[in-house]
């Protein structure tokens, strides 16, 4: 049903001078921003700070200094954008209204809170001060505070106090709009959670229509219908409080919500690479595309706009995030009485090492895939890899069908997939020098000219933390230790720059200081490079630190998927929980 | 399209009141310094009869003792100089003994000297002054001593108060923490970051001194042999039905113009120099 | 509040006894050389010269001339002039209310003047009314008071001749009434207390115009713009309101300031005030006055204080917090 929106917003840009009087570029705060409200909606605007948010709340209210501002604001219809500073008054606080993010100093500390409730109402219905009074006292009532609240100077209030007495403040009037601006940073959990019960109170009680601008995901998920996330000015992807939170598509939404710390996550914190964008000279292209873990050459160049797919609004020119490896259905069976040349004929059982194996791998994810031994990971993973054939199922990677290509797209593969074994030991060749281990695959692939291949060869080493001097380049495999010879096999695996790292084991074999050090490196190293990493291991305890995904495997099967919050605190297959209790670094039973 | 940030010189020196200031007070101490060379006469001789019109001999005419004005003018600039300089070097000296010491140290000592410091400022500056001048006697040294003993309250603040914040600063812990010495630490990361602040409070301490000095001559509390500018007006103001001819605009105005002319050349200067420092504060 | 009275005590202790110390500190000894018939100070007049021993007791103990002096002081016995053979206490009470029509006058035109022009500058920061303001507040605070003094004088009252040149009232005049006298004692009160009016303007405007600026910056402002509320009730109720804070702080400075400037504009316009009566104090080294006027000064200039100390716990309801604490 197409209802005309009750706040509609076009086109907006909000461009600041420079600070210093001299010459320099303008601060692009707000540059090109179209959203709908409707009525009775909540929209939550997120992004960081610097992302121009604070700068479009106030846009609406036309509080900008005079020039700044561009672009359409319609409010039922009517244009709020080219008002004059005296039109703009009556309609201020009647029609729309907002609260500040400063609670500190968003009243005037020389009057008292009741008398600033108040004011508005004087002003724009030249109510007496008895009947202003009465309707502060039903105001205070609303927002739960008392008429010792009232009769108190801001200085005496508390943080979440404040907070309340500007709400009550801001529906004094009855606005069409509430613009609410970061109402729950700096407070602590309670008080934060009981102005976000307040807000949707607000909302049952009233029609009221709710923007919402803040940096905190949660208090969006729990106020907001639909959200709308801002990035340097623009608009990266608008849908339903469901879609955008809870299954992001652009790359940025999908890394603000790892980057945010919950109670479930056991991960570290990893913040998005890169730095947030210079509000006066923001990248070109797309916005995103230096922070993007898979930006391609037209991100560089073009800015992507806003389009529909499938039911919300995306600005990617990839349609959001990329599914880097795919895989259905897989199975693998082998026989028990040897393989092939050994094979003897007759009955031969055959093991399901995988049965039906379906997942996929996002650009830029890590994915664990946990069970015991014998469980099927590894061959799994190998399969994956390409370095078996399933016998069903398809595998796609970067949307190639590993089945059907040719030797030349093997080749290649190569280079975009790299795979590290459980033994280093194994994995590499005992006689080899550092410097040849990690130079092979340049080799193999034909890639560069000796001196090129050696300066990358010094390149990976640094990034995994191994000092690349002339001695250590000549060292051969069986003069390291465990741990120095895995770096050195994540360096071989580096070297091609892979889009996609499949890791079995890596660290089982390592004691548990190298453990903690070489998964950490992992993960240092694909934060850094955006590639994507999974993860395979029987240590469920380990990989929630680094995991974003977890799927749990058992006899061939995967039995359990999900985000790694979820999967460790509210495990749903009876398999995960034995695996959660089972395992060591969790002190606490099972129920 | 791409702007260029200027260098923090050339975007101070567009301010035209600082730059203004700036040369103004250049002029000042040019005057004073090659005073032998522009003065026409020594300005002790009696070079004319008493009270002349300006003519070519004296351009601005004669006092009452037959003195050539324009040289008493010429030679008063060095005595301004030169007290606002000591005034304001003996102001600064003295704040930052104190104030430094008080921001340093803390505890009881800072108390106990902010306390005096808060005494003294609210003692009204100019019988105060009139009393220890009154008392000290006059002399070019006595004027510069009493105008710092003045004046160094309201510097020692300032200084305590950025003393005080540097020494909670870490890397001044740190400095501890390798074994530095209160000396080392002083020289080598206080003094440096107070250096524009007792730039500042050079130039306002002079600016004051100035006015000071100019009214105490003019009171009669300075050195009577020291022929400054506020000594030339009081001299002039002395001489009956002054204002009933236009003496005054040859012998009265010109000391006047001077004072003020110098002093608004510091405090513009010192505010150019403010603005440089607090750039937060430029709007 | 109680601390701030009894500091004010403190400091009042404080000037007395610097008073009563530093003549008999100094080199030279001054007090002494006035009773030494081979000084230059010597007072000849043998009247005075006895009143002038037993008030200053040369001759005793230290603690007993301190105790004397404490003891005078609170009674009003503070010497006799030198000069002018008469109690320095009754010449005080003389001259005081000249001076405090001089300043009262320029501080209540200049605080008005100040916080208006302050007010409506900060409003307009940035336009070149601002600037000129700005600018002409700066000239107009740091030129020497006795300057700005002489140019109205030449102007106005030999120039124009609209306004007479010197004195609190017209000498030997008859009045008819209390009308012409306060007519009479208005036309002399104008040029002092102009001069000292633009004196003091100077800093007041900057004071209030960077207060007024900071506070715009502020939140509140924002929000009450937000409101819908009218021009005048931003600027008045809310932004000057709240600048008000600091201005009162400083007006206790400004005490201080006007008296300072109050010396030189009574001795150029000759003016019946304190100010002139140091001034003469000083030219004859009368000291008894010097001492006396010092202490009176510094009386009235902590008054203020206290004064403005009591207003802002008044008008800063986090204040009044604090200091119930």
């Amino acid at each position: 049903m197409m209802r005309e929106p009750l706040l509609s917003v076009r086109d907006l840009y909000v461009h600041f001078p420079p600070p210093q009087r001299g010459d320099g570029p303008m601060v692009r705060a707000v540059d090109g921003v179209s959203f709908n409200l409707a009525s009775g909606e909540a929209l939550a605007i997120v992004g960081e700070s610097g992302s121009g948010k604070t700068s479009l709340g106030r846009a609406l209210l036309g509080l900008h200094p005079h020039g700044t501002t561009r672009g359409s604001i319609r409010l039922e219809g009517r244009e709020l954008s080219d008002l004059s500073e005296q039109k703009w008054r009556p309609l201020r606080w009647r029609r729309l209204a907002m609260t500040v993010q400063g609670v500190g100093t968003a009243f005037d500390p020389v009057y008292r809170i009741g008398e600033q409730i108040a004011e508005p109402l004087r002003e724009h219905f030249a109510l007496s001060v008895e009947a202003a009074a009465v309707r502060v006292h039903e105001l205070a009532q609303q927002v739960g505070l008392e008429q010792r609240h009232l009769r108190a100077y801001p200085h005496q209030l508390s943080g979440g106090e404040k907070q309340r007495a500007m709400l009550a403040m801001a529906l004094s009037c009855h606005p069409d709009v509430l613009i609410v601006d970061e109402p729950t940073s700096g407070q602590d959990a309670l008080s934060r959670a009981r102005l976000i019960a307040l807000l949707r109170e607000l909302r049952r009680e009233t029609s009221l229509s709710l923007l919402l601008i803040t940096h905190d995901l949660a208090a969006a998920a729990q106020l907001a219908d639909r959200v709308a996330v801002l990035y340097a000015g623009r608009l990266l992807e608008v849908g339903t409080n469901l879609d955008v939170l809870e299954r992001p598509r652009h790359p940025y939404t999908w890394g603000l919500l790892n980057a945010y710390p919950s109670m479930t996550t056991a991960r570290d914190l990893r913040g998005i690479r890169g730095q947030s964008p210079d509000a006066a000279d923001p990248p070109a292209g797309c916005r995103f595309h230096p922070r993007c873990t898979q930006a391609e050459e037209i991100c560089r160049r073009v800015e992507p706009s806003l389009v529909e797919q499938d039911g919300r609004l995306i600005a990617c020119h990839l349609g959001g995030l990329g599914i880097l490896l795919q895989a259905w259905d897989l199975h693998k069976a082998f026989s028990t009485n040897g393989r092939g040349a050994l094979a003897r004929p007759g009955t031969a059982e055959q093991v399901e090492a995988v049965r039906r194996a379906s997942l996929q791998v996002y650009h830029g994810e890590v994915v664990a895939l946990v069970g015991e031994t014998g469980s099927g990971k590894t061959t799994l993973g190998r399969l994956l890899v390409g370095l078996l054939k399933a016998d069903a199922g398809r595998v796609v990677f970067e949307g190639q069908e590993l089945a059907t290509m040719g030797k030349q797209s093997r080749k290649a593969l190569r280079q975009r997939i790299q795979f590290i074994a459980q033994d280093p030991f194994d994995a590499v060749s005992p006689r080899l020098r550092v410097a040849e281990i990690v130079r092979e695959p340049l080799d193999i692939q034909g890639i560069g000219h000796l001196a090129e291949r050696r300066e990358k060869v010094i390149g990976v080493l640094r990034a995994v933390g191994l000092s690349p001097d002339e001695a250590f380049l000549r060292r051969r495999a069986h003069e390291l230790s465990g741990g120095q010879l895995q770096r050195v096999a994540i360096a071989r695996a580096l070297v091609l720059d892979p889009r996609l790292i499949v890791a079995d084991e890596p660290v089982s074999m390592l004691d548990a200081s190298e453990q903690a050090k070489v998964i950490n490196l992992l993960k240092e190293i694909q934060n850094e490079r955006g590639m994507g990493l999974l993860i395979i291991s029987h240590d469920l305890a380990l990989v929630r630190k680094v995991a974003d995904r977890i799927l749990v495997m058992r006899q061939g099967e995967i039995v359990e998927e999900g985000p790694a919050s979820q999967i460790v605190t509210q495990p749903r297959h009876q398999y995960t929980r034995a695996l959660l209790g089972a395992a060591p670094a969790f002190g606490w039973k099972l129920g | 399209m791409r702007g260029l940030v200027k260098p923090a010189w050339i975007a101070w020196f567009r301010e035209t009141d600082a730059m203004v200031g700036a040369i103004a007070l250049a002029i000042f101490i040019l005057i004073a310094l090659l005073a032998p060379t522009l003065a026409p006469y020594d300005p002790h001789e009696f070079s004319g009869r008493p009270l002349e019109r300006p003519s070519p001999s004296h351009w601005l005419g004669t006092n009452d003792a037959g003195q050539d004005i324009l040289s008493e003018l010429i030679y008063g600039a060095r005595i301004s100089i030169a007290v606002g300089t000591g005034a304001a070097v003996g102001t600064v000296v003295l704040g930052i003994l104190v104030g430094g010491v008080a921001g340093y140290a803390g505890g009881a000592v800072d108390v106990l000297l902010m306390r005096t410091v808060d005494v003294m400022m609210t003692l009204p500056r100019l019988p105060l002054l009139i009393l220890l001048a009154a008392f000290l006697g006059s002399g070019l040294l006595q004027t510069m001593a009493i105008i710092s003993l003045l004046f160094w309250p309201a510097t020692a603040r300032v200084i305590r108060a950025q003393v005080q914040s540097l020494r909670g600063r870490e890397y001044v812990k740190m400095a501890y923490n390798f074994g530095a010495g209160a000396g080392y630490v002083l020289l080598r990361h206080i003094l440096p970051q107070i250096g524009p602040l007792i730039a500042f409070g050079w130039i306002t301490a002079a600016g004051r001194a100035v006015a000071m000095e100019a009214g105490l001559a003019f009171l009669g509390l300075g050195d009577p042999t020291a022929k400054s500018w506020g000594l030339m007006m009081r001299f002039a103001l002395n001489l009956p039905g002054l204002f009933l001819t236009d003496r005054w605009l040859w012998w009265l105005l010109p000391p006047g113009l001077c004072i003020t002319l110098l002093i608004l050349a510091l405090t513009f200067f010192g505010m150019g120099l403010e603005r440089r420092l607090h750039p937060r504060l430029a709007r | 509040m109680k601390s701030r009275v009894a500091a004010y005590l403190l400091t009042v202790w404080a000037v007395l006894t610097l008073n009563f110390i530093l003549p008999r500190l100094l080199p030279g000894d001054p007090l002494s050389s006035l009773l030494d018939p081979e000084s230059s100070e010597y007072v000849f007049d043998g009247e005075v010269r006895a009143a002038l021993e037993a008030y200053y007791g040369l001759d005793r103990p230290l603690l007993d001339q301190y105790l004397a002096y404490l003891k005078g002081a609170v009674t009003g016995d503070l010497g006799r002039s030198i000069l002018l053979n008469r109690g320095v206490g009754e010449l005080i009470l003389s001259h005081l209310p000249w001076t405090l029509l001089l300043t009262g006058t320029a501080l209540s035109l200049a605080s008005v003047l100040g916080m208006l022009g302050g007010a409506e500058a900060a409003w307009r920061r940035g336009t070149s009314t601002d600037r000129l303001l700005t600018t002409a507040s700066v000239i107009a605070g740091n030129a020497p008071v006795y300057f700005v003094g002489m140019i109205l004088l030449i102007i106005f009252g030999a120039e124009l001749k609209l306004l007479p040149l010197a004195g609190g009232r017209t000498p030997f005049a008859h009045y008819d009434g209390p009308l012409s006298a306060a007519a009479d004692m208005g036309r002399h009160l104008v040029l002092p207390a102009l001069t000292l009016t633009l004196g003091l303007l100077g800093t007041k405007f900057l004071l209030v115009r960077n207060n007024v600026v900071g506070i715009l910056g502020e939140d509140f402002m924002l929000v009450a713009r937000a409101k819908g509320l009218k021009p005048r009730r931003l600027k008045w109720s809310h932004a000057l309101r709240n600048a008000l804070l600091p201005f009162v702080a400083h007006l206790a400075a400004h005490a201080g300031l006007a008296m300072t400037g109050a010396v030189f504009i009574e001795t150029l316009f000759d003016y019946p005030g304190m100010g002139r009566l140091i001034f003469q104090a000083v030219g004859a080294r009368d000291y008894p006055v010097i001492q006396g006027v010092f202490l009176m000064v510094a009386l009235v200039v902590l008054s203020a204080n206290l004064a403005a100390d009591w207003l802002n716990l008044r008008l800063d309801p986090r204040l009044a917090e604090e200091a119930r604490k």
